[in-house]
């Protein structure tokens, strides 16, 4: 059995074969197969073979069905936004905390309480009253930072005001308030 | 032909495979028997042609399952058919893999020894059938898979290509090289 010289058109018989053709290529192909013989033998044996392959059938569709669930819409899931979320909310809380803690180091590192008057004659542990009072928390964000443990118990809304609150946190408090890290009490007499 | 004629005419009576996705969704039960109903036959094939022997409708009825529990999956970018056949594929392909992790020599690769019996003999009486059956069975398994989607269901070269997971350029060889080694098995 020979090959059409055409290889365009032997290459689209399997498609004519299965009706597949759009009707201005299958016109084309038609007119080709009228006039050549040897693709009329091709188009018969593919045909044969199309039959003997298709002959295998006989699936049991109610047992296969049978075995399909019930569709089940996916949920709408707020678990990456409530993660990401409280993902930024600990970025910018640790961060805040990192730098108090680092900034309450230093300041005692140094001897001087950053907020008490400097100078000779100065005693931070002699004045412990003079360490800064802390301000009152007023901004809910801030509150989060400072380690409320709250954050996987608001809803949507309130996570929402969250995020539009830390717009306007500072992440580096100025040095002039929130010193609660720095807060170093005075060890009693008579211990080490 | 005339099987085509009937199943475009089914089709338009039953309406499209995206209309039945989105009735079966919508919790109408009898949209999942048109569509396996539809495309059942064409999966068995398929998994016949990739050297499943044994247990093929189970494996056509894993193919369903696992299609409609992801059908969300389903983007529509190729045809249904296609994206069952690339489901069944990975399942065989599993199957073989686990099997292979335990020892059993499943596995059928291109240039092993060609089966010259096919179970689906006893299915055919007529010679002539059973002859090109016997021809088909003898192609390399990747062949006999291109060969069957592009004859047995029509497909073209890019459908087959996705679901055998090959190229569209590699698709076409196999189809000619086996067009050419069943005409020379059939002239002997």
């Amino acid at each position: 059995m020979t090959d059409c010289p055409d290889g365009a058109v032997r290459d689209l018989l399997p498609e004519l074969v299965n009706d597949r053709l759009a009707p201005d290529v299958r016109r084309r192909v038609d007119a080709h197969v009228r006039d050549c013989a040897v693709c009329q033998q091709e188009v018969e044996l593919l045909r044969a073979l199309r039959a003997s392959m298709r002959s295998v059938s006989g699936m049991d569709v109610g047992r296969i069905v049978s075995a399909i669930p019930a569709y089940r819409a996916p949920r709408r899931s707020w678990g990456g936004w409530r993660a990401a979320a409280a993902i930024m909310l600990l970025a910018v809380g640790g961060t805040s905390v990192a730098v108090l803690q680092r900034e309450g180091t230093a300041a005692r590192d140094g001897g001087v309480w950053a907020g008490a008057p400097s100078g000779p004659g100065t005693d931070p542990i002699a004045q412990p009253s003079r360490a800064p009072t802390l301000p009152p928390i007023q901004n809910p964000a801030r509150e989060l930072t400072l380690g409320n443990p709250a954050i996987d118990e608001l809803n949507d809304r309130e996570l929402s005001t969250l995020l539009a609150d830390l717009e306007t946190l500072q992440a580096f408090p100025s040095p002039d308030e929130d010193r609660s890290a720095d807060v170093v009490a005075p060890a009693p007499a008579g211990t080490d | 032909m005339t099987d085509d004629r009937d199943r475009a005419d089914s089709r338009a009576d039953q309406g499209t495979d995206d209309e039945l996705i989105r009735r079966w969704k919508s919790g109408e039960q009898r949209a999942a028997s048109l569509l396996v109903g539809r495309h059942a036959n064409a999966v068995a094939r398929f998994v016949t042609s990739l050297g499943v022997l044994d247990d093929v409708e189970d494996v056509v009825q894993d193919t369903f399952v696992r299609a409609f529990a992801s059908i969300d999956g389903f983007r529509g970018d190729s045809q249904l058919r296609t994206w069952l056949f690339t489901i069944a594929r990975r399942l065989v392909l599993d199957s073989r893999r686990s099997e292979r992790r335990r020892g059993e020599q499943v596995e059928v690769q291109d240039g092993d020894a060609r089966t010259d019996v096919d179970p689906l003999d006893a299915m055919v009486a007529d010679e002539a059938e059973r002859r090109m059956l016997g021809a088909v069975a003898r192609l390399t398994p990747t062949q006999r898979q291109v060969f069957g989607l592009r004859v047995g269901e029509g497909m073209s070269y890019r459908e087959i290509a996705d679901a055998v997971g090959t190229t569209e350029g590699a698709a076409r060889v196999h189809y000619h090289n086996a067009m050419r080694a069943i005409k020379e098995l059939l002239d002997d």
